[in-house]
């Protein structure tokens, strides 16, 4: 299983530092949730980790490698990203965007070989785009949408796949189809999934992991019952929070929360 | 669709190849000397008069291969900038490139050419030199400009506008100083006119458009991936920046040769992507081979049109194409979102 750690991480943009000594460790197999108030730097910090920021100073391993040193193809083997709000080309169709995925994989004049096929054809069995494999990517819905880019980067092939807010702009329904998927690709594949995310009791429902940031600092890294503390909340998000048992998945469910003044 | 795709693409190259082929042939038979298509067959075959295979063979027929060469380079030039800026509005004219060239040759006849005596026989060699070197200067240019811990999209668009606007007021000013003679040559020059329709010219381009279109046509996948932005090309493993440098050089030296060859046509490499896109989609393995052709068809028949419209009077190539183009290009952006 690929591991992904960071050892005092600073990051910063121009003058400005956002992280500052950061220690990271991800466990391997699990779906991660960094989670955090605007402006916290979980989305640098994930940017950072999968080499598409710069640091600062200090070192990011993957596989116990540094990943700045690691050739950029075979990062691409190991760690897929998906950006926020990625954009196709006009007229792409859902299958070019998926097999683009393959990228890392191929060589040369990239022709698609036997497996490169199969592994876009799961990747579009998974994601339930089968039908729409013909669709040019710009004319589906936002939620179709951010399936054919989960399905581009799981059809990358690699043990760890981490996504930059991959529910932002999408309804309640779609939001949940798009966390039931990375579940499923978590269990059935086996993949460690690190992801940025906004709505705290999806964090709660779908990680195993959580990690809470303020300021670029780690508050609490756990559990969801650990780390949906009103205690740990407050910390993080300066708010006061009600905490309960989801009465359906028995994990923390925040029902209610005020501002802290 | 990916077979219905591929087929799409299929019948585009068919078609426009026939398309090619057929103005090819209106291009052979139309000029100051008219040869009905029957003749030029007959030529063709080896069965034609002495002075119908001179017309032919010396002068329409390099005329013809210089405005393939010179279309299809300008076309996979402007492809590859619209794709590595993600941007379809780039083309080497909009960036500045042609601005470049053209004012190292109206440096050339100004500084380094005796007025009367018009181009001698080794100013005929220098001059599409200078254009190159005019070309490629200007792209390093722009790519110093634009560089601010890499090269970020529309830094470059804005810088190469910038650039475009400064090369061009340049153009003026030095022009006004030519003599009348010269003043007329360096225009005519400047909005593209396919001069360079000897064999001996056509042999020292040749091989260097080829070499560059194969290289293109190579990366045509990064360009796919660039096409995603240069964050997901990093994700894909794609070292964004360094192909970024390369595909520029490629664009520009292509550019370079349409304009020593052609002069600035401008709009070509806009209009040929685009109309390339809407029949084959935005993947480069196939919109590179396509837009080429389209850009081969635009310049013979612009180039055909320039030279029987207002006989005996010659338009450049270059205005003929923006003519047409202008308009369809307006059409465009009203339509657009």
């Amino acid at each position: 299983m690929t591991t992904l750690s960071a050892e005092r991480l600073t990051i910063g943009y121009e003058e400005r530092t956002i992280v500052q000594d950061l220690d990271l460790d991800f466990i391997p197999g699990q779906i991660t949730a960094i989670i955090g108030p605007n402006g916290c730097g979980k989305s640098t910090i994930l940017k950072t980790m999968a080499r598409l920021h710069t640091a600062t100073s200090g070192s990011i391993y993957l596989d116990g490698k540094m990943i700045h040193q690691t050739p950029a193809k075979e990062v691409a083997k190991k760690l897929a990203i998906l950006p926020q709000a990625p954009e196709a080309p006009d007229g792409l169709t859902v299958y070019e965007l998926i097999s683009y995925g393959r990228t890392p994989h191929q060589s040369g004049f990239s022709l698609l070989k036997k497996h490169d096929r199969e592994m876009i054809e799961w990747a579009m069995n998974v994601t339930g785009l089968t039908d729409l494999q013909n669709q040019a990517v710009d004319t589906l819905s936002g939620g179709q949408r951010q399936r054919a880019w989960i399905a581009m980067s799981i059809a990358q092939e690699t043990d760890l796949l981490m996504l930059d807010e991959p529910t932002t702009y999408l309804d309640l329904a779609h939001q949940l189809e798009v966390l039931q998927l990375l579940e499923r690709i978590n269990q059935e594949d086996g993949r460690t999934i690190i992801m940025v995310i906004h709505d705290l009791n999806q964090a709660s429902r779908f990680a195993h992991q959580l990690v809470a940031l303020k300021n670029g600092k780690i508050v609490k890294q756990g559990s969801a019952e650990q780390v949906m503390d009103p205690v740990v909340l407050k910390q993080v998000f300066n708010i006061d929070t009600e905490i309960v048992a989801d009465p359906r998945t028995g994990k923390p469910a925040m029902i209610s929360y005020d501002l802290i003044k | 669709m990916i077979k219905h795709r591929q087929a799409r693409f299929k019948w585009s190259m068919l078609c426009l190849f026939g398309l090619l082929l057929l103005s090819c042939v209106l291009s052979l038979n139309l000029g100051a000397v008219a040869i009905a298509p029957k003749e030029v067959f007959q030529t063709v075959l080896g069965n034609g008069s002495a002075r119908q295979e001179l017309i032919l063979f010396q002068f329409r027929l390099p005329a013809i291969v210089l405005a393939i060469m010179v279309g299809a380079g300008m076309a996979i030039s402007g492809s590859i900038l619209q794709g590595i800026t993600r941007n379809e509005l780039a083309d080497p004219g909009i960036l500045g490139i042609n601005a470049g060239s053209g004012l190292a040759v109206v440096i050339y006849i100004t500084f380094f050419q005796t007025a009367v005596g018009g181009l001698t026989l080794a100013g005929t060699f220098i001059l599409p030199i200078f254009a190159f070197l005019g070309a490629l200067l200007t792209g390093a240019l722009i790519m110093v400009l634009s560089w601010r811990k890499g090269i970020h999209s529309s830094r470059l668009i804005l810088v190469g506008i910038g650039i475009n606007a400064g090369l061009s007021a340049f153009i003026i000013a030095l022009q006004l100083r030519l003599e009348p003679n010269d003043f007329v040559k360096a225009m005519v020059w400047l909005s593209g006119d396919l001069w360079a329709s000897q064999w001996q010219y056509v042999w020292a381009l040749l091989p260097w458009f080829i070499i560059l279109s194969i290289f293109a046509l190579l990366k045509a996948h990064t360009l796919n991936i660039m096409n995603l932005g240069s964050q997901m090309a990093t994700a894909l493993g794609i070292r964004s920046l360094r192909q970024r440098v390369i595909l520029l050089i490629i664009a520009v030296a292509l550019a370079g040769l349409g304009v020593a060859a052609g002069g600035g046509i401008a709009f070509l490499g806009l209009i040929a992507p685009h109309i390339a896109r809407r029949l084959v989609g935005p993947k480069h393995q196939l919109l590179l081979p396509v837009a080429s052709l389209m850009g081969a068809i635009i310049v013979v028949l612009a180039d055909t049109i320039g030279k029987n419209a207002l006989s005996p009077t010659e338009i450049p190539a270059g205005l003929v194409v923006a003519i047409v183009s202008v308009p369809y290009f307006l059409v465009l952006l009203m339509k657009s979102k």
